[in-house]
């Protein structure tokens, strides 16, 4: 079982697997019409720790805010 | 009857299938969407073996950069500023003087036809198409910052500092187009999805000093500050500024309390703007301001032409003129002026003009020795027209953005009580320093 | 004939409207500059086309008022035909919009945009095999350069004079979730004009998503 981590931890140039999306029914649907679903594998391109990250989402780039990125559970993969 | 059971029996149909999957439903059916695209992208496009760093993300990489990315945002801010003023101002005073010269000739018609044509109808058109040159030079700034992909980058670096006061990364925007016409900067916080960040984003616009009142500080500033001139304008943006964040932090803790709604953006890789499209979008937000131009303003302008030549101005003035004795300016002149700033901004300096009979060169004076007042008043008054009520047809945009009537009418009592509040400080306290 | 304009934020619809209509409008691509619904008029071949841009959205699950505007349009007014622009280098998350609309059989044509973005990043899309896999028509476009817009136009004259679509089975979610679905679709079917209004299978399918819209609009919607 790979441990799990918030994908704010997550350094630039590493790909990850999510794993859940801890927080309400809207957020997780708001990220998931955006294509962040479990299972889905990214890759963070920016990452400012405390702060948003960019992840390269099925071709596309989408910013993520602090408080969403410490919801973000991701497995390293 | 059918209906509600077949509500029933969805629920029933949930709580089946969650009690099955770890996931909610939602999650399940859109992973299953998403598996079904997979599935389909697969087949139908090829992909190079390794998706490169493309060129937008190395840009990103230093504007976005964690101890980059602010400054940058400034430098950007300051860069597009300069732009707008530098070039905007040659161009009012020409549109000025041309219509200055117009009216000269049309008064010469005599009687109250010629003053009607002079002062109302060409002072009016006059007015409007002097505003022209800022605020579309600053919607083209703008235009070329979001046609390029920068804007999303700038929501992107605002956001942490946004958040702090209870705004959003969203919220920049309208910010920004604030300085130019109050009206599109309102309607631009439709982007912002939570409703108690979007409202809180909506009120404080009008903190954020439109173009419409750059004349009053161009006029003030000059003549009372002369050297510091270009000081001091630029403080009253500031001051705008720095009111709107804290009102921002206000009202988040007070009336619209909650968590701000987190950021998530697409950014969208960076592009050359094309002409067509940038001239587009300037015109989308620049038309708004025409629009309320030439109803407002020139409705008001040949108003005020009627009530000054009528007489009643005077007596209108002396009635409200007392409020404003506390912050140094509680002469009828001014309290009509500021009345008629009221339904527009951009007749404020031109009502004074109206009062004193005086063109631009000579109207400094004539409010220095008619009114009496001092640099420290003209600072009152300018702060003053910085802060309070925004012009009636904002108001009425605030009141279609946020379907209601309470918070139009807030927006009207919340900022003239605090530009009445401020100016009134500055002109106390300044008055002790000053001895 | 009305048809509808819808995409993700960002896909170059706003484009693809000002080559339609020749009108002006917005190409922003900062996200979401959302403006009041913008209509214009296309004149081709002697029909005149009432173009509706509908607010650039990722999805049509009643998230944001954007989303429930456009998807209200497509469900209430039903349009004679849907374009729906794809950015072709972000496919898969484009197609997210897609295979919603084609659940709610909306008689569709996929506008397949900045076919020079996916091409300068070395992606190669087999055109004809995705209008097959989605059983709707695909057409490659740049509509910077104004590139396929008459492809766009032949395509959408076809949709057009064809009968009414009926949404073919197009995502499979999985056994239970097919089951309750066949369920609930039955149970909307025998409700008459509820069925007429709305394709069964996509109201189903909403009901398990708790679509809060929906559950509204049943509410609502009174008698039997």
């Amino acid at each position: 079982m790979r441990d799990l981590m918030p994908l704010a931890m997550v350094g630039p140039g590493c790909t990850v697997q999510i794993a859940c999306v801890r927080g309400g029914m809207r957020l997780q649907r708001r990220l998931a019409d955006m294509g962040l679903t479990p299972g889905v594998v990214v890759s963070v391109l920016n990452s400012q720790m405390p702060g948003p990250v960019i992840l390269n989402l099925r071709g596309s780039r989408l910013a993520l805010g602090h408080g969403m990125t410490m919801r973000i559970l991701v497995r390293t993969v | 009857m059918d209906r509600e059971e077949i509500i029933t029996a969805s629920y029933r149909s949930l709580a089946h299938l969650e009690s099955i999957f770890a996931d909610e439903s939602e999650t399940v059916i859109a992973d299953a969407r998403y598996g079904f695209i997979a599935g389909l992208v697969k087949d139908v496009v090829k992909k190079p073996p390794i998706e490169r760093l493309t060129l937008s993300d190395q840009i990103d990489m230093l504007v976005i950069n964690r101890w980059f990315g602010l400054p940058l945002l400034l430098a950007m801010m300051y860069l597009m500023f300069q732009f707008v003023f530098r070039l905007s101002a040659p161009l009012m005073s020409w549109i000025d003087l041309g219509f200055g010269r117009l009216a000269v000739v049309a008064s010469g018609i005599g009687g109250w036809e010629g003053s009607l044509l002079a002062e109302g109808v060409i002072g009016g058109v006059g007015s409007v198409l002097m505003f022209v040159p800022p605020i579309f030079l600053l919607f083209i700034a703008i235009s070329v910052l979001e046609d390029c992909g920068y804007m999303a980058r700038a929501a992107f670096v605002m956001d942490k500092v946004m958040h702090r006061v209870g705004l959003h990364g969203r919220s920049f925007i309208p910010m920004v187009l604030g300085f130019g016409c109050n009206v599109p900067a309102v309607m631009a916080a439709r982007t912002i999805e939570n409703s108690k960040d979007r409202i809180t984003t909506i009120l404080i616009n009008p903190f954020m000093s439109c173009g419409a009142r750059l004349p009053i500080y161009v006029l003030l500033a000059g003549y009372f500050f002369a050297d510091h001139a270009g000081l001091v304008v630029f403080s009253m943006y500031a001051v705008g500024a720095a009111v709107a964040i804290l009102m921002a932090f206000g009202l988040r803790k007070t009336l619209l309390r909650g968590i701000s709604s987190h950021f998530v953006m697409e950014l969208p890789p960076y592009r050359l703007p094309t002409l067509r499209g940038v001239l587009t979008h300037m015109w989308e937000r620049g038309r708004l301001f025409l629009k309320k131009a030439g109803t407002f303003i020139f409705g008001v302008v040949v108003l005020i032409w009627l009530l000054n030549y009528s007489g009643a101005l005077e007596p209108i003035g002396k009635a409200i003129a007392p409020i404003f004795i506390p912050c140094g300016f509680g002469q009828w002149q001014a309290a009509v002026s500021l009345l008629f700033g009221f339904l527009a901004k951009e007749v404020v300096v031109g009502t004074m003009g109206t009062l004193f009979a005086a063109g631009e060169g000579v109207l400094g004076q004539a409010i220095a020795t008619q009114l009496g007042w001092s640099p420290l008043a003209a600072l009152a008054f300018m702060v003053f027209c910085v802060l309070y009520v925004p012009c009636v047809a904002t108001v009425a945009t605030i009141r279609s953005e946020t379907n209601s009537w309470k918070w139009p009418l807030f927006t009207i009592f919340y900022t003239t009580a605090t530009a009445w509040v401020a100016a009134t400080l500055i002109f106390q306290v300044g008055g002790l320093f000053l001895g | 004939m009305v048809v509808a304009l819808a995409g993700n934020p960002n896909s170059g619809k706003t484009t693809v409207f000002n080559n339609l209509t020749g009108a002006r409008q917005h190409v922003g691509n900062w996200p979401g500059v959302t403006v009041e619904k913008k209509e214009g008029i296309c004149r081709w071949k002697g029909r005149s086309i009432r173009i509706v841009d509908l607010p650039g959205v990722y999805s049509l699950t009643a998230y944001s008022p954007d989303e429930v505007i456009a998807r209200n349009f497509i469900v209430e007014e039903k349009p004679d035909a849907v374009v729906d622009v794809v950015d072709a280098s972000n496919l898969e998350r484009n197609l997210y919009l897609v295979v919603q609309l084609l659940e709610m059989g909306a008689p569709l044509v996929v506008a397949l945009n900045m076919m020079d973005e996916a091409d300068s990043r070395g992606y190669r899309i087999d055109v004809e095999r995705l209008s097959q896999l989605i059983r709707a028509p695909v057409v490659p476009m740049e509509a910077n350069r104004n590139r396929g817009t008459q492809g766009l136009l032949d395509e959408i004259a076809k949709v057009t004079d064809k009968e009414i679509r009926i949404p073919e089975l197009i995502v499979n979610y999985g056994r239970e979730v097919e089951e309750e679905i066949t369920k609930l679709e039955s149970r909307i079917s025998s409700a008459g004009d509820l069925a007429k209004r709305y394709p069964p299978r996509w109201l189903a399918v909403k009901l398990l998503e708790k679509d809060q819209q929906i559950v509204e609009v049943l509410k609502a919607v009174e008698g039997g």
